[in-house]
């Protein structure tokens, strides 16, 4: 099969590569596993083109949209960087925040786009897409020892206007050993028509470095979100990454982590909630690549209507990984009798001395707990949204930005009046 | 108060009560006793509204027909049944769920909400009646609770609800002594001229602590005998085998027909 598109820059890549890397991957279908429960006639109906900037039509105030974060802010509207949404004036020291303007290619930094995320190999028709038609990408890049508190927020925007009906992002992020960030992706959409955004995060963390990287992909039922994530840790790096996956037609979240360093540490944990028909895919693989590293995946889903929650959720441990102690967990609750979820748990372990656990449940809504709530005066939508937050809260409670906790649970709340 | 008149239940076909009467006044506390199987735990539920049940006959309290209500609105009309199996909720936080139910009912009966600040006040005095410490509060509601502190977190939801009416269904299954004692005095401080309490167990022992006007006894769905505080005494010593077998159901009707 010809070489898919990899993290590396894309910059000396000519055009007629780029298209022949796309025609030569085909669209996924049902017989692949990572696509097994996709809509694929509606995937075959987005169609691709060159970044266009249309930031004017996204008709509402963006902060009104959004979690209040304190630091810095860079807005990217259909894969082009709208400056004027964004604010950058809460830089700080050690943190180098860059653009690569797509028409010129010019970068604006040095070093930080485009760190190489490590995984090897994507043969994946959507990062093809990603790699040819993504706009500005979006560079960031924190300097050795240099410790970041507040949170860098990167809002994607795609309003599915113009010649084409979706839109490709790109960031890299690059921690530089002994540093620590913060960085939130929050990807919006508008639009009462069909369209999509096909974004990619590459991360590379250096060794002894810490990373809280939160994603919440939040668009409207008219759109797709395709998003893929692929992390490369180095020794003693810490990743704690938490994906809230809260609405599209198809939201697809992809979230590949290479453990490479001895003692590096993973902890995933996620919530999808769908209504309606959406449905809410997550594919999620750790590489245990180095000895003695840990990882850690703890999925929920909250299904409610027909709609469909997918957890395909790997662990595998590669050769010489000795050492490994990795577990995973999903658990969904169904709200309605026509809501689904599918759960597949994948483990290889080819290495000795491995501690590795999973397990999965589906369940419904507790009548005795509801019987019990209500025979304490809670009137029954009421007692039904207690134990839905319940339910979810373990995914909220993990996110260490207060301001961000407390946004999301809101937006969990809103929801079920 | 309570008035139950010829009251049947049937779950799935199965008959469990069959033509219950009991009339209990304001102020009282009654015992209901019986093996196992008789329909205590019935009873209670059909009183607090648990779905699933056939039901006829009647219930009012204070003239309103509970039967017809919801297991909310009976809450916000004054009924209060503490569960012999309290059930665990992860995630919903103790003293978010108190307040939530205490302000769902203040609502219901158009009263003024409770703030955080005034409720926390209200909890910490229920809490000291069970001797509970603070930290039960900001725990998920009876999730990894032992038996007895569950029991206990009942009398507190109890002690902040106010009913007018309490079941009590078997609160004394479970319970080593020290923590019944601390149970039946939370229960005895909460008895008042306006409270009425039914108290389901299957033991005598917990009426040394709670000491009942009446205590009845049902067997086979329905109230066979009916007496003071001596009738529990009297089934300690001789058990039930008396009251079964259709041996009480002369007196039953007599003395459960007399009964108000």
């Amino acid at each position: 099969m010809t070489s898919g598109a990899t993290a590396a820059s894309t910059s000396e890549v000519s055009t007629e590569t780029q298209i022949a890397q796309i025609t030569a991957l085909r669209y996924p279908t049902k017989r692949d596993e990572a696509w097994r429960h996709a809509p694929h006639t509606v995937l075959g109906r987005l169609s691709f083109g060159s970044p266009s900037a249309i930031a004017g039509e996204v008709p509402w105030e963006i902060d009104a949209q959004i979690p209040a974060l304190d630091g810095p802010r860079i807005v990217i509207v259909n894969g082009v960087v709208d400056h004027a949404r964004s604010d950058i004036t809460a830089l700080q020291v050690g943190l180098d925040l860059s653009t690569t303007d797509h028409r010129t290619g010019r970068v604006a930094d040095r070093t930080a786009v485009d760190a190489g995320s490590g995984i090897e190999h994507v043969a994946d028709v959507f990062v093809a897409l990603n790699v040819a038609f993504s706009g500005d990408r979006v560079g960031i890049h924190v300097a050795p020892g240099r410790h970041l508190d507040a949170p860098i927020h990167i809002v994607m925007v795609s309003t599915s206007a113009g010649t084409h009906n979706t839109s490709c992002s790109k960031l890299a992020i690059q921690l530089d050993a002994g540093s620590s960030a913060k960085v939130v992706e929050t990807r919006l959409g508008e639009s009462s028509e069909f369209g999509g955004a096909n974004t990619r995060t590459t991360i590379a963390l250096g060794d002894n470095t810490t990373l809280d990287h939160i994603i919440i992909q939040d668009v409207p039922a008219t759109h797709v979100h395709l998003s893929r994530t692929e992390v490369t840790q180095g020794a003693q790096s810490e990743l704690r990454a938490r994906l809230f996956n809260l609405g599209a037609a198809y939201g697809r979240l992809v979230y590949e982590v290479q453990l490479a360093g001895e003692g590096a540490r993973a902890d995933l944990s996620g919530l999808y909630f769908g209504s309606g028909d959406q449905i809410l895919d997550q594919q999620i693989n750790v590489i245990h690549a180095a000895a003695n590293c840990t990882s850690r995946q703890a999925f929920r889903g909250v299904l409610d209507d027909e709609s469909t929650g997918v957890f395909n959720g790997a662990i595998d441990v590669r050769p010489g990984a000795d050492g490994t102690d990795a577990a995973q967990s999903n658990d969904n609750l169904l709200l309605s009798n026509r809501a689904e979820a599918n759960t597949q748990p994948r483990l290889e372990i080819l290495a000795d001395d491995v501690a590795c656990k999973h397990g999965a449940t589906v369940g419904q809504l507790d009548d005795e707990a509801m019987y019990y709530m209500r025979s304490r005066g809670i009137p029954a939508t009421e007692a039904r949204r207690l134990l839905i937050n319940g339910f979810a809260d373990q995914a909220v409670h993990d996110v260490d930005i207060e301001v961000l906790r407390t946004w999301i649970a809101q937006r969990l709340g809103h929801d079920d009046d | 108060m309570l008035h139950v008149n010829n009251l049947t239940a049937a779950i799935g076909g199965k008959q469990i009560l069959n033509g219950l009467n009991l009339d209990v006044s304001a102020g009282e506390v009654h015992a209901i006793m019986g093996p196992n199987g008789s329909g205590k735990s019935t009873f209670a539920h059909t009183l607090a509204g648990r779905d699933g049940y056939d039901i006829t006959g009647e219930v009012t309290l204070d003239g309103a027909d509970l039967l017809d209500m919801e297991p909310e609105a009976r809450a916000a009309a004054g009924v209060f049944m503490g569960f012999q199996y309290p059930v665990e909720i992860p995630g919903v936080n103790n003293m978010y769920f108190l307040r939530t139910a205490l302000n769902s009912v203040r609502r219901a009966r158009g009263e003024t909400e409770v703030g955080a600040r005034d409720f926390l006040e209200v909890s910490k005095k229920a809490m000291d009646l069970v001797e509970m410490k603070e930290d039960f509060l900001y725990r998920s509601v009876n999730a990894g609770f032992s038996g007895g502190e569950k029991k206990r977190n009942e009398i507190l939801q109890m002690a902040i609800m106010e009913p007018r009416l309490a079941i009590l269904d078997e609160t004394d299954s479970g319970l080593d002594i020290d923590a019944l004692r601390i149970i039946a005095g939370g229960v005895n401080a909460l008895r008042s001229p306006e409270r009425s309490m039914i108290v389901i167990t299957h033991y005598q022992r917990l009426l040394d602590y709670i000491k009942p006007d009446f205590v009845h006894v049902l067997v086979d769905g329905r109230i066979v005998k009916s007496g003071d505080h001596t009738l529990a005494l009297h089934l300690e010593a001789n058990g039930y085998a008396d009251f079964e077998n259709g041996l009480g159901d002369a007196s039953a009707q007599s003395l459960a027909g007399a009964q108000s």
